[in-house]
């Protein structure tokens, strides 16, 4: 009966396409640790800049995150809303009552700072709101057109632990062999206060050639500060309207060291129920099962001898990267070591050897997940029955960014596995 | 975030990040960089909502409709510039691809071909194995619109697909 055929031969296809699809979702692979940390760590700064950062559109600071990924929190047309809340926020209009120092004043603060030029699309909020749940921090933003064309240049403004690890991670340039930019520097002005100035590019991998520059300010007492500009009128999804963003470094510094900003973050009404900057204590997930500086110093003591290391890094916790070169180029080494994973990872392991104390192994030899050309990564996962896991990786590149820079990793997966089951990281927790 | 929920998120995000990931690379038709991104942004807005969404009978769920919602979101805004046929798909090294991979390319190629809410639909109605009506939930439509979309679809990959699937899946 052709009616039932057809029937069950549509049938016959969803449960294919379901099989397919199953197949083919299964193909795609990512480290989902450093998925899991990235994520938490976007969710951080969007707890602490969102309604600020997306509502107005206004780019929160880029920074770096696990594993060298340069995230930049999200602005969306749907106004900075939690999705699944299916309110719609509006973007707010600078207004003149909205705290003890307005999305008003601080537009005009912000216009006043600028060089001359024309002002369009103001948006700010004050102080008055900020401590509230379901509301974000002051900020201000404007098209600027200094008459070589109009960027979006907005200044966001916080409270943060002076000293704290997060203050450190606003005011520190990422490193160069994960991130690319074209320029950062870190300094401390006479007043005591550590400022970033940062020229990078909206998309770290560039795929859009959105530059984003910014300045992040913290003072001894726990002002936060940042402006950022760039070269097109909107952070994202609007076409680049000159060569650069239009304040210079000096310029920005300028902006962002006057005291007006810090008189409105001092206005930022103490709200102990919403606090607005959380201590790191009470926002990191879980604790590190170890430091960066440690991580680093077992890695390369695990290397082999003919190996030189050229550099070596890693700004998070649990990460460590170093370069090394045999003479025939250079060569990344990046590793993680993290504790409680056995859970998380009970789907990823499929496949692994299996060592006689139950240590799971799993080994692979990839083309480079971001699609550089000729770029070759070899990794070895190790998981201990314990749940703690090392996870290394060695390609034939120098950095995260930039092409192959010889035939083959400098670590055979042999080497690497040795450095991974190595005894030495179980000692070092 | 207190500790013992910071915690529970923590366990949560490791434990659905691959899923997550794999999920939008279908959504993405095998952008990588962009289902990344959609993940990252994903956890990030259940970090903030996470005293909420703990609460909620099944969590993974809720996710999964996070990010369907992420993607549509940023498929919007790029929706006056782009078409769902410009997407350039990150697809691996064939020549470090196993045995299967020709049909995982065949596949993603063809959800690529389809409109980035009809993608949607496939992906919550075949992967996620969702019913009209929950497909129609995440998707904040309606659910005669969601058979349409799934109607449409399926046709569409019939001709793309061709004798792929039939080749490759069929038990």
């Amino acid at each position: 009966m052709p009616v039932e055929d057809h029937k069950e031969a549509g049938v016959l296809f969803e449960d294919r396409l379901g099989e397919a699809l199953r197949h083919a979702g299964g193909g795609f692979e990512t480290d989902r640790s450093a998925l899991a940390a990235a994520g938490a760590v976007r969710g951080r700064r969007l707890l602490l800049r969102r309604r600020a950062a997306v509502a107005g559109g206004v780019a929160a600071v880029a920074l770096v995150g696990v594993g060298g990924t340069l995230l930049v929190p999200w602005s969306g047309d749907e106004g900075g809303q939690s999705v699944a809340s299916g309110q719609r926020v509006t973007p707010p209009r600078p207004a003149e009552d909205d705290g003890e120092v307005s999305g008003a004043d601080l537009v005009r603060t912000l216009k006043k700072l600028l060089p001359k030029g024309k002002f369009s699309e103001e948006q700010g909020r004050g102080t008055g709101e900020s401590g509230r749940d379901g509301l974000g921090m002051p900020y201000a933003q404007v098209v600027y057109d200094d008459g070589k064309g109009a960027a979006a240049v907005g200044v966001s403004l916080n409270r943060i632990e002076p000293g704290s690890e997060q203050a450190r991670e606003w005011t520190r340039c990422p490193d160069k062999r994960l991130v690319s930019y074209d320029a950062c520097t870190a300094s401390t002005l006479p007043d005591g206060s550590d400022l970033l100035l940062f020229q990078g590019y909206e998309y770290p991998d560039r795929r859009v050639d959105t530059k984003h520059w910014y300045a992040s300010l913290v003072t001894p007492q726990g002002h936060h500060i940042t402006v950022n500009e760039w070269n097109a009128e909107a952070e994202k999804d609007a076409p680049v309207t000159r060569d650069e963003p239009p304040l210079s470094t000096v310029e920005l510094t300028k902006v962002v060291s006057a005291t007006a900003w810090r008189t409105a973050v001092d206005a930022i009404p103490e709200s102990p129920g919403h606090s607005v900057a959380p201590k790191p204590s009470a926002t990191t997930s879980a604790p590190p099962a170890a430091d960066a500086a440690s991580v680093g110093t077992t890695l390369a003591s695990l290397l082999p001898e003919n190996l030189k290391v050229t550099a070596k890094g890693g700004q998070e916790p649990e990460y460590a990267y170093v370069v090394v070169n045999d003479g025939k180029g250079e060569s990344m080494v990046q590793i993680n070591v993290q504790s409680n994973m056995g859970e998380a990872l009970s789907g990823h392991m499929a496949g692994a050897e299996k060592l006689p104390d139950g240590t799971l192994v799993l080994t692979q030899e990839a083309a480079d997940e971001k699609g550089r050309a000729g770029v070759v990564v070899r990794t070895v996962d190790v998981l201990r029955p314990n749940g703690d896991r090392v996870v290394i990786m060695a390609s034939n590149a120098a950095g995260l960014q930039g092409g192959a820079t010889r035939k083959a990793p400098a670590l055979t997966i042999a080497q690497l596995k040795r450095i991974a089951t190595s005894e030495k990281w179980q000692e070092a927790r | 975030m207190r500790q013992t929920r910071a915690d529970d998120y923590a366990e949560f995000a490791a434990a659905r990040a691959g899923h997550l990931y794999r999920s939008a690379c279908l959504l993405t038709a095998g952008d990588t960089h962009l289902a990344e991104d959609l993940v990252q942004e994903t956890l990030g807005r259940l970090y903030v909502s996470w005293r909420r969404v703990s609460r909620v009978g099944n969590p993974a769920g809720y996710a999964q409709t996070v990010l369907t919602r992420v993607f549509l979101t940023h498929q919007r805004r790029r929706s006056s510039t782009e078409r769902a046929t410009d997407v350039l798909p990150d697809l691996p090294d064939p020549r470090t691809a196993d045995a299967d991979t020709p049909l995982r390319l065949t596949l993603v190629e063809a959800l690529g071909r389809l409109p980035a809410k009809d993608r949607a639909v496939v992906v919550l109605r075949y992967w996620e194995d969702r019913s009209i009506e929950e497909t129609a939930e995440a998707m904040n439509a309606s659910s005669a619109a969601v058979r349409t979309r799934c109607v449409r679809a399926l046709a569409q990959l019939r001709v793309l697909l061709g004798d792929a699937l039939s080749e490759h899946a069929a038990p």
